[in-house]
């Protein structure tokens, strides 16, 4: 564990560098432009958010309905859980075009702002989640679940939820982008959550096991596995809601906007996201499949790149579709092509992500991976 | 009281004297313009649409709208982007602004909001425009504020003064005795995208 950690620090190191680069030079290095100002920091931003909030809820959930648990993973999945807080938080902080302002956010906080209400949250969030993990800890010697730790599983539980519908809000309060602006976002978005945060745990728990960090029996591993395919199962069905209702119409910027992710330049995304859905589905509802440890994994690591691919669809739709389709519409540097010629409202992806803003990516999860690997042990073995 | 701007599209060419009025103006480095000209036409710029001898083409310009219900305003998490409560004009202080670049995301109007991606850069080793002007800030957003400097003595925006055609009236529009009132009372006109509920101060007149 402790190589893991070194070479993860290492990475997270080059990305600092990286992000000191990106500070001195300007968003120019990035592939952010003001058609798309939003690009690759805040997809993971959304994603690392809904990792965040499904550890947390699958490690409190079964404390607030009174249900037999996953095994001994709840504190993994509360560590999991504050490390992709820390994050996301990262990842808005380098997205900033003026980081050495972020003071501004406390002294002129305005709070009609839902990127306001999302710093409140997730600093109760991480706060609450903390103190968690010390009491899950402390009561590692109680029998049962103590009311202390129950009241704080709820509470854990409730903030969680709220956490993931305020970072759908800071999308779909926009009536600017049509595929945005849909009441379904927050509760989407607690679904995706749930899929991507089982699934890392499943993920994480398993590496651990293999590791011999952590016991913990395959009937847990498979009961997860199965209700991943639950939440994935959600998920699509919420996928479909939205499409339905987009493409229903058949005209208007509703449509538009489902049709570039049909079959316009944003497909890819989409298709993936159904594909790997349904891959996890099929291993995690096949009791012969999900038997195997290493299968769950597979249909984890599906669940999680599904769930990236509709991050990535919110950028990327959601910026593409440009409400005034008069030419030449867009203004700034250019960014597409060597020719660096525009390619054309609607025709070629609004933004794609240059190098630079990979390393800057690659160096926060390092630094998640080490925070992991250093704090684990501290966290004392599940019972 | 709520300034606006009221372009007449029968009378416009064109010609892009007003989007280098303000450019010059405002010291806009290379790359960025607060005003555009947009064709109304084809599928490119200055190209009519239809086919010969069935063919149309006319101008907009587009900058910031200063709607009277902006979207940017709401969502800006430090208060960066405000509507001045005195002259209606959507206002944007670079000192505090902290370049997350959310006002871009939730504005419809395309490319209205201008990011510093960069140091600012100019052909020029001088300054140009307004002394008044304040300089623009590397990873901060930028837009047109109506010429606010301009206003405050009493002038028209620099878009306004330099138009050769006489296409752009500025005024207050909550006083119905003002030009640019009268003139929207006695010419058809429209809002664009008026059905994102905005409520754009810039009209045009058809």
């Amino acid at each position: 564990m402790r190589k893991v950690a070194s070479v993860a620090a290492v990475v997270a190191v080059i990305g600092l560098c990286a992000w000191i680069f990106q500070c001195m030079n300007g968003l120019q290095v990035t592939g952010m432009r003001d058609q798309s100002s939003w690009g690759l920091y805040i997809t993971n931003f959304m994603f690392f958010v809904g990792l965040s909030a499904g550890g947390l809820i699958i490690s409190s959930a079964p404390k607030v309905f009174k249900l037999k648990g996953f095994g001994n993973i709840s504190k993994v999945a509360v560590l999991t859980s504050i490390v992709c807080t820390i994050l996301a938080i990262c990842f808005v902080v380098v997205d900033l075009g003026s980081p050495w302002n972020i003071w501004h956010l406390f002294v002129y906080g305005h709070f009609t702002s839902p990127l306001m209400w999302d710093l409140c949250v997730l600093t109760l969030y991480l706060v609450l989640s903390i103190v968690y993990l010390v009491m899950l800890r402390r009561e590692d010697d109680a029998a049962g679940v103590s009311s202390k730790l129950r009241g704080m599983s709820i509470a854990a539980f409730l903030v969680a939820i709220l956490v993931h519908s305020v970072t759908a809000w800071i999308f779909s309060l926009n009536v600017s982008r049509a595929f945005w602006n849909t009441s379904l976002m927050a509760p989407w978005f607690v679904a995706s959550a749930l899929v991507s945060g089982t699934a890392l745990v499943l993920v994480v728990v398993v590496a651990l096991r293999r590791a011999g960090k952590l016991r913990l029996e395959d009937e847990n591993v498979q009961k997860m596995a199965f209700i991943l395919g639950v939440f994935v199962a959600v998920d699509l069905f919420f996928l479909f809601c939205d499409v339905l209702t987009g493409a229903y119409g058949g005209a208007g910027d509703a449509y538009d906007a489902i049709i570039m992710v049909l079959a316009g330049p944003v497909a890819p995304f989409f298709w993936a996201e159904v594909i790997l859905g349904v891959v996890c589905l099929v291993i995690a509802f096949k009791p012969r499949l999900r038997a195997s440890a290493n299968l769950c994994v597979v249909a984890s690591i599906c669940a999680i790149l599904g769930v990236f691919c509709k991050r990535a669809q919110i950028i990327e739709d959601g910026f593409g579709n440009v409400n005034l389709t008069y030419p030449g519409v867009e203004t700034g540097p250019a960014v597409h092509g060597a020719d660096g010629a525009w390619q054309g409202i609607g025709s070629a992806l609004a933004y794609w992500p240059t190098g630079l803003e990979c390393l800057v990516v690659l160096g926060i999860i390092a630094l998640g991976v080490a925070v992991f690997c250093f704090v684990y042990p501290k966290i004392g073995q599940d019972r | 009281m709520q300034y606006a701007l009221a372009i007449d599209t029968k009378r416009c060419i064109g010609c892009n004297t007003c989007a280098v009025a303000c450019k010059i103006e405002n010291n806009l480095p290379d790359t960025m313009w607060w005003n555009r000209v947009l064709t109304v036409g084809g599928d490119h710029t200055d190209t009519p649409q239809g086919s010969f001898p069935h063919l149309s083409m006319s101008y907009i310009t587009l900058s910031c709208q200063h709607c009277k219900n902006p979207a940017c305003t709401k969502v800006c998490p430090v208060g960066a982007t405000y509507k001045d409560s005195e002259t209606g004009i959507v206002m944007q202080d670079y000192k505090k602004c902290i370049g997350c670049r959310y006002c871009m995301a939730a504005c419809p109007y395309n490319g209205v909001r201008n990011f510093n991606w960069r140091e600012p850069e100019y052909t020029f080793d001088f300054s140009q425009g307004s002394e008044d002007v304040p300089s623009l800030v590397k990873g901060t957003v930028s837009k047109c504020i109506l010429c606010n400097h301009r206003v405050k003595k009493g002038l028209e925006p620099a878009c306004v003064a330099a138009c050769p055609e006489r296409a752009r009236t500025f005024g207050d529009i909550d006083d119905p005795n003002s030009a640019i009132s009268k003139l929207l009372a006695s010419r058809s006109n429209y809002q664009l995208l008026d059905e994102k509920g905005t409520n754009p101060s810039v009209r045009f007149l058809s």
